[in-house]
């Protein structure tokens, strides 16, 4: 099984047939899907009266105390994890702000949304979660927070009631605002009438300012009394000197190697992170006691994911944009009280934010819209688990980076850079050692290959993205 | 294709000489004489936020105003919060709170009002997003009332807020050996962040404004929040917050 959720292969046009079609074709063409009412599942499963997804920025998928991180407090998440299924191979579908938030809002690939980097709108004519749900079915839909697409904030997202939006770039403020507009909303609504919640929120994404405002390692600790609680550096905290370039470029450019950081620097850096990480957390929690109070619980579906991770000195990256877990790998857990198991840990399906849409589509009891390449993990969360599907893929780096991850290896390849890399997931989990050259792995790139090639052969990508016919399989 | 314009990272961490640096503070605010931090006083600060770039993006989002007024007796006051922030252009998110204290070291708050209101562009009040809160505090209980009914949650004391915390540190002596003060944080008074403590930094010798001066500097450090330093001039008044991207800056009385 493909990402695809297409089985009969109409999705199956030539891309290079595609790509001739002029925008205003793929215009027309969208519309015209669109114009079809969604055909209702008729399934007599149940349908949560509300749904609530929860979104963070730039959170590594090992920040929750229930999840077994023991550098964080988080009360917050750990009741959500506690209420429901936490899948642990879940994957960003593009490690950057922009690129990923297209991908959880229209279950496409970033390179087909066409935001293949920061500050671009979504492709006229695909639908997004507000717009399918609008049209469709009997949710109120609403947003608070960051969208990023194009504009980080703005009282204008098609689809949406808008009823909070933000200050551009800092979550610590606009967060702790926004949680109270969402309290707001949960408190003052009238509960006739079901809702489509997202609270999108900006933390733990302040790291970058904190980068930004402490380049300069001081030699010693500012707060010494914090050198017995500093986390170690990670495992992985060395890198493969031999990784493709990319990767090098990005590492030189981060501020821990303009300046030189010492061990202590990183950990203190690791320390400010999950400080951040506790921030969000009360935020979030603000919100789940909202529904605990209003008796919104048992009748609200609750995502919560993040549109990608965080170096956290793996790797001695910082941020995000790269294929390696820290960045690419988000938390994923889903709760319904009563319909989802709960404290579930999903270790086996490989989850995509592109299933995020078809997921809720499938809980509205309604198909996703046509082309969405994600799955919906209804069955995975209730236990009616078919196989995990074969593999994801992820994109970075303006679509000059591809990821593709089976169940038990990741391959990662760069249009412009001849190095692959191949990590075996369950002996080298800190992907520390490129199997990509070693003559005994050969037929198992050749493998992850030929599942690129596949994806790719299926990618309506519009002719605008850059780098589409660099890639060797084009 | 427009040449980019230059950025440059700031590099160290917000103190009142980066602020001044950053163009944050211009001068050392007017506050007139006879200060007295346990008698009735009212302060305004400004809410500063940096980008992490020395040429852009650091800007004022608002504003904070803080009135203490202390109860016959003197052993317990009432602090009026009303804190301002503009986001966007679109909304502007009003907070005020009405907070009874003890006059204890970390002024422990006994009960509240508290207030949130979203104003649009227009104007008009967003009605379907603001909320308010009355909670009194009853031993290790916190009873909210709301106008949808009550609801308890349980509080960890020594207990206080933000907000109080502006009034505490300006009572607290100048005195390095003395013992951290250990404390559970209620932010925003809707909050719970365990495990803070505050303690004195020292005295240091800073530039605000064109002047060089000495403040004195409390740390707060807990879970949930970054580093916090509180800047306090000779008088015991608090002139400045900063706590990674965001700053409080004391405005002219």
């Amino acid at each position: 099984m493909s990402q695809d959720n297409d089985g009969n292969g109409r999705h199956r046009m030539n891309r290079r047939a595609f790509i001739k079609l002029s925008g205003s074709a793929v215009a027309v063409l969208a519309q015209g899907a669109r114009a079809q009412r969604a055909v209702s599942r008729g399934s007599s499963r149940p349908k949560p009266k509300n749904m609530l997804l929860i979104v963070t920025d730039q959170q590594h998928l090992d920040t929750i105390r229930a999840g077994g991180c023991r550098h964080v407090h988080t009360p917050g998440l750990d009741r959500l994890v506690e209420r429901g299924v936490r899948f642990t191979q879940s994957y960003s579908a593009n490690p950057v702000c922009s690129p990923a938030r297209s991908a959880i809002f229209t279950g496409r690939p970033s390179s087909e949304a066409a935001v293949p980097v920061n500050g671009r709108p979504i492709r006229s004519g695909l639908p997004n979660l507000g717009q399918w749900f609008r049209e469709h079915t009997s949710y109120e839909t609403y947003y608070a927070g960051k969208w990023h697409l194009p504009r980080t904030y703005t009282d204008d997202i098609p689809g949406f009631n808008v009823i909070h939006t933000g200050i551009g770039g800092f979550g610590y403020l606009c967060d702790s605002l926004m949680s109270r507009a969402c309290e707001g909303f949960l408190r003052n609504r009238s509960r006739s009438k079901p809702f489509l919640l997202v609270a999108s929120f900006l933390q733990p994404h302040d790291i970058c300012e904190w980068l930004r405002l402490n380049t300069h390692d001081p030699g010693r600790l500012r707060y010494p009394e914090l050198a017995g609680e500093l986390p170690p550096l990670p495992e992985n905290f060395q890198f493969d000197r031999s990784e493709p370039e990319p990767l090098r470029r990005r590492r030189l450019g981060d501020e821990p190697f303009k300046t030189g950081w010492s061990a202590q620097q990183w950990r203190y850096y690791r320390w400010s992170y999950y400080r951040n990480i506790e921030h969000v957390d009360a935020e979030i929690g603000r919100i789940l006691h909202t529904l605990d109070d209003c008796g919104y619980t048992d009748e609200t579906l609750i995502v919560f994911t993040a549109d990608h991770g965080e170096g956290l000195a793996h790797h001695q990256m910082v941020r995000k944009s790269t294929l390696y877990d820290e960045a690419v790998r988000v938390p994923m857990v889903v709760s319904w009280p009563g319909h989802i198991a709960a404290h579930r840990t999903d270790t086996t399906h490989l989850v995509s934010g592109l299933d995020v849409m078809p997921t809720l589509c499938d809980y509205a009891g309604i198909e996703p819209p046509k082309g969405t390449r994600g799955t919906s993990l209804r069955d995975a969360l209730e236990d009616r688990s078919r196989s995990s599907r074969d593999f994801i893929v992820s994109e970075v780096a303006d679509n000059a980076g591809r990821m593709v991850r089976t169940s038990r290896y990741k391959y990662v390849a760069y249009c412009l850079d001849s190095t692959e890399q191949l990590f075996d997931m369950r002996d080298d989990p800190g992907e520390t050692r490129n199997l990509a050259g070693e003559t005994r792995c050969a037929s198992i790139v050749a493998e992850h290959r030929r599942h690129l090639k596949a994806w790719e052969s299926r990618l309506q990508v519009p002719g605008s993205i850059p780098h589409q016919d660099a890639w060797w399989y084009a | 294709m427009a040449k980019k314009a230059k950025r440059t990272i700031v590099g160290s961490p917000l103190t009142p000489s980066m602020l001044t640096e950053l163009g944050a503070v211009k001068r050392v605010p007017s506050l007139g004489e006879g200060f007295d931090p346990t008698g009735d006083w009212e302060q305004t600060y400004r809410i500063w936020t940096c980008h992490g770039y020395r040429e852009r993006g650091n800007q004022d989002v608002g504003s904070m105003r803080i009135k203490k007024d202390v109860a016959q007796g003197g052993k317990t006051f009432t602090l009026s919060v009303r804190q301002r922030v503009t986001e966007t252009d679109a909304l502007l998110c009003t907070i005020e709170a009405e907070i009874d204290c003890l006059g204890d070291a970390v002024a422990s708050p006994t009960g509240w009002q508290i207030a949130s209101s979203f104003t649009r562009a227009d104007g008009k009040i967003a009605k379907d997003v603001g909320s308010t809160e009355t909670v009194f505090v009853e031993g290790d209980t916190m009873v909210i009332k709301t106008p949808a009914g009550r609801r308890h949650r349980p509080v960890e004391r020594p207990l206080t807020c933000d907000w109080c915390l502006f009034e505490a540190v300006q009572r607290l002596e100048f005195d390095g050996d003395a013992p951290d003060l250990e404390f559970s944080l209620l932010e925003g008074l809707s909050l719970p962040k365990a495990a803070q403590r505050l303690s004195y930094r020292g005295r240091q010798r800073v530039t605000l404004g064109p002047e060089a001066v000495s403040l004195h500097c409390f740390q707060q450090l807990g879970r949930g929040v970054l580093p916090t330093e509180y800047w306090l001039d000779e008088r015991h008044r608090l002139v400045a917050v900063t706590s990674m991207n965001k700053a409080y800056i004391l405005q002219d009385a």
